[in-house]
């Protein structure tokens, strides 16, 4: 399978204008992480979704601090040292720093993000952790700037809903693990049908 | 479904939890019912394996994907 040959697909939508007004709106959680937004953040939404206290010793606040994710991937289950991940959507780094803590010293964390903002603010969090195994790269969900076969386990939080094309976001997650790969992946849930006319709103996807 | 068209097995959704209620400008989030998950599931190392799971779930195998 090649993703990338896959067209990316979404009702009614422009797909550069989504992903700037995405990117719009996560550049305000990066630099005005207190102003407000239709999510929780920071430490009151890690404690929500149930992030454990240890989790988070060692964290810039930075990181905590524009932490927007919906769910908790690791309580899936721990990663092991060693294992190699890739965090996509990872925003302020908060995911990518947690796991870099439980794979250190050998395993591996790239985090990929488009909003330069968050990358900006991950990499600044990871230089003041003292975490040198977990780095940052600029891309889409749609196309990891990542080799086939990278990963043990493949995380994200509060990312896929945010892409135009989830297939091919999945896709890409699929390619980038190894055989036996775990996806452990925090997102949401709609219970209510939404009307076309509402997903096809650019606002609703983005804030 | 789309998690195992995508070329995953053992899809599972851990943990549904209300993130949107309550928060500063809550909004049309809440109005859908909407709900953070965790979900998991795995890269199969047989490709046999996934066209089972695509079979119990009726779905055909992708044309770019067999």
């Amino acid at each position: 399978m090649n993703p990338k040959k896959n067209q990316i697909k979404a009702i009614g939508l422009d797909i550069n204008e989504l992903r700037s007004a995405v990117q719009f709106e996560y550049e305000g959680v990066a630099l005005n992480p207190d102003q407000g937004f239709h999510f929780h953040t920071g430490r009151k939404l890690a404690r929500i979704v149930g992030y454990q206290a240890h989790w988070l010793e060692g964290i810039p606040e930075s990181a905590i601090e524009s932490f927007a994710g919906t769910g908790n991937p690791f309580s899936l289950g721990e990663l092991s040292p060693g294992e190699n991940v890739v965090d996509v959507g990872s925003g302020s780094g908060l995911d990518s720093l947690i796991a870099a803590q439980m794979t250190e010293p050998d395993g591996q964390v790239i985090g990929v993000d488009m909003t330069p903002a968050m990358l900006e603010k991950a990499r600044q969090s990871a230089k003041e952790a003292y975490l040198d195994n977990v780095s940052f790269r600029q891309g889409f969900g749609e196309e990891l700037p990542v080799e086939d076969g990278w990963a043990d386990v493949v995380i994200s939080n509060g990312v896929l809903n945010l892409m135009p094309d989830k297939i091919t976001g999945l896709q890409e997650m699929a390619r980038v693990l190894k055989p036996e790969g775990r996806l452990q992946i925090g997102d949401i849930l709609v219970q209510k049908e939404v009307p076309n006319d509402a997903k096809e709103n650019i606002e609703l996807w983005s804030g | 479904m789309t998690v195992v068209m995508a070329g995953f097995v053992d899809f599972h959704i851990a943990h549904k939890i209300d993130v949107f209620t309550g928060a500063p400008q809550e909004g049309s989030a809440v109005d859908y019912g909407t709900l953070g998950i965790t979900f998991g599931a795995r890269r199969p190392h047989a490709t046999e394996d996934w066209h089972s799971e695509l079979k119990a779930l009726n779905c055909e195998i992708p044309e770019n994907q067999s």
